[in-house]
């Protein structure tokens, strides 16, 4: 497989962590336009952990994950007393704070007599430990792939079991799935945990593929990318979110055509979809249908 | 069984409910009525907690319910049906059933252990019950949002039963309903009751209320202005003025 192929495959996988991190949050029925944070609190700390401490990358990114899984409490403890659009601007106005929190951290140790860490608008280069363990790309590759794969199958298994049905009810109605005994709170609070450790595992695996990370990595267009997957890929399964980040990434960047094109044909995607089919390709009665053909 | 002593909610300078007493006792099935606005789907929405008391307290079973948050008092054993129907309409009819399985029994199945132990099997054989019961059945797989109207009340209740409750409240069941349904109701009601289930039943079809209730409650204007037996309440000259208009007199 020629190099341009392998980095357009890791990229889909990246991107998969960060669109399945907005799927959930959108299942408990929120929409939030800071995930990008969370990405970046995973791939500075995951980068600070190998480069600078010298950490394994494996718990780096458990580091990193817990990082930005508690990061996401912090956020939602305040900004979940508000709904819909307030959410939304809370959560875009916090993923700015980390931004701007990225460009002033200095913090640069000497490794094998060179600087490294991050430092501020400059950014942070030199997070080498893929290069260092001598994994080829082809294999770095395999590697977000199968951490895609086992977190994807994670999140159908528990879709399935009465965990996602109420979630999704949460989503649907809290008031009324308060009537029935859920605690709406303490289940929000838990999706926003995990979508955290998600978008931070996406951001150490990215950090570690560029070698080379800058706070205007994290804008807000990265977290409108991860939505718009979502809700393009569709609400009704998890393969949802992954079909939308192969779909914008495979299609437009793999067809030469769209080059140059590439944020009008996905905005005007994003703008036919949220029209014709509001819960996405895969929404709920395609996924019930496609399950009715193969049982 | 369920006590409510001086209840009062506020909205700005309307008293929706004013004051209110009242005593269920268990096992009964215990009418509240009114005109409308009269602050009866108000009470249901304190005793459930929808929004906090302004003043009183209200009691189950000996403890107070008030201060306790709104899915804290469904898992004691109350439950309740919507005056609009409201059902979950991207759920399946089978997971409607599902998620509303939270009595103290249920979640006590569904820590690990129990689990193993033919915790889930229950479960799904509580659900097929309910199904039969509600004549659902054969909707099981289909979305809620795709249901008849009249199946989406069976589901309702069938809903409210699959959290076991101790007390129902039924929220104008009947509205909508031809005779021959609201006899079909009628026969649950007094099924649910025959199970053990205290009724909190309100209704503005009189048809219903009297023929099944035992004790009836008047609201008007937020405040509770008669309270007897049926045949005490038709008999009531105040209430047949609250209902009858009769500035005159």
């Amino acid at each position: 497989m020629d190099a341009y192929a392998v980095s357009v495959l890791t990229n889909i996988g990246l991107l998969g962590f960060l669109a399945l991190s907005a799927y959930l949050v959108l299942l408990a029925g929120e929409m939030s336009f800071g995930q990008q944070a969370f990405f970046g609190i995973g791939a500075y700390c995951g980068g600070m952990l190998t480069a600078m401490a010298g950490w394994p990358l494996p718990l780096a990114a458990l580091a990193a994950m817990a990082a930005g899984a508690a990061a996401a409490v912090a956020v939602a403890l305040p900004t979940l007393r508000l709904r819909g659009l307030y959410f939304a601007m809370a959560t875009l106005a916090a993923a700015e704070m980390a931004r701007i929190g990225f460009e002033l951290l200095h913090w640069q140790v000497e490794v094998a007599g060179e600087p490294v860490g991050p430092d501020g608008t400059q950014g942070f280069r030199g997070i080498r430990w893929v290069f260092e363990a001598g994994l080829a790309p082809e294999g770095y590759a395999v590697l977000v792939w199968t951490a895609l794969a086992a977190v994807t199958a994670l999140l159908a298994v528990a879709e399935r079991a009465r965990l996602g049905a109420t979630l999704r009810a949460v989503g649907e109605d809290p008031a009324l799935a308060a009537a029935l005994g859920l605690d709406v709170h303490r289940f929000k609070l838990g999706v926003i945990a995990a979508s955290g450790g998600l978008a931070a595992l996406g951001g150490v695996l990215f950090a570690h593929h560029n070698t080379y990370i800058e706070p205007r990595n994290f804008d807000v267009m990265l977290g409108v990318h991860g939505l718009a997957y979502a809700l393009i890929g569709g609400l009704g399964t998890v393969f949802g979110a992954l079909v939308g980040v192969a779909l914008d990434v495979g299609l437009l960047e793999g067809v030469r055509v769209f080059q140059g094109y590439r944020m009008i044909v996905f905005g005007g995607l994003v703008a036919l979809l949220l029209v014709l089919r509001p819960r996405g390709l895969l929404d709920e009665e395609t996924v019930r249908w496609i399950g009715r053909r193969f049982s | 069984m369920l006590e409510l002593k001086g209840v009062t909610r506020h909205f700005g300078g309307v008293r929706a409910v004013d004051g209110l007493d009242l005593l269920v006792p268990e096992g009964c099935i215990f009418g509240l009525i009114g005109p409308n606005g009269s602050g009866k789907s108000t009470t249901v929405n304190l005793i459930t907690g929808l929004f906090p008391l302004t003043a009183g307290t209200i009691l189950f079973r000996g403890e107070r319910l008030d201060d306790l948050p709104t899915h804290r008092r469904l898992q004691k054993g109350i439950a309740r049906t919507f005056q609009n129907i409201r059902l979950f309409g991207r759920l399946t009819v089978w997971q409607n059933l599902w998620v509303a399985q939270n009595s103290p029994e249920d979640r006590a199945r569904r820590s690990f252990f129990a689990r193993w132990l033919g915790g889930r099997r229950r479960a799904r054989d509580e659900i097929a019950h309910l199904l039969e019961f509600s004549g659902l059945a054969h909707k099981a797989d289909e979305f809620a949002a795709n249901l008849s109207f009249g199946e989406q009340r069976r589901l309702e209740l069938a809903r409210a039963l699959a959290a076991r409750p101790r007390l129902l409240l039924l929220d104008e069941p009947a509205a909508g309903m031809n005779s021959e349904e609201i006899g079909q109701l009628r026969e649950r009601i007094l099924a649910l009751r025959a199970r053990g289930i205290t009724i909190l039943l309100i209704e503005h079809v009189m048809e219903l209320v009297m023929g099944v209730t035992d004790r009836i409650a008047v609201l008007n204007f937020g405040q509770k202005i008669a309270e007897g037996s049926p045949a005490e309440i038709q008999a009531d000259p105040v209430v047949r003025k609250a209902y009858l208009g009769g500035g005159a007199t």
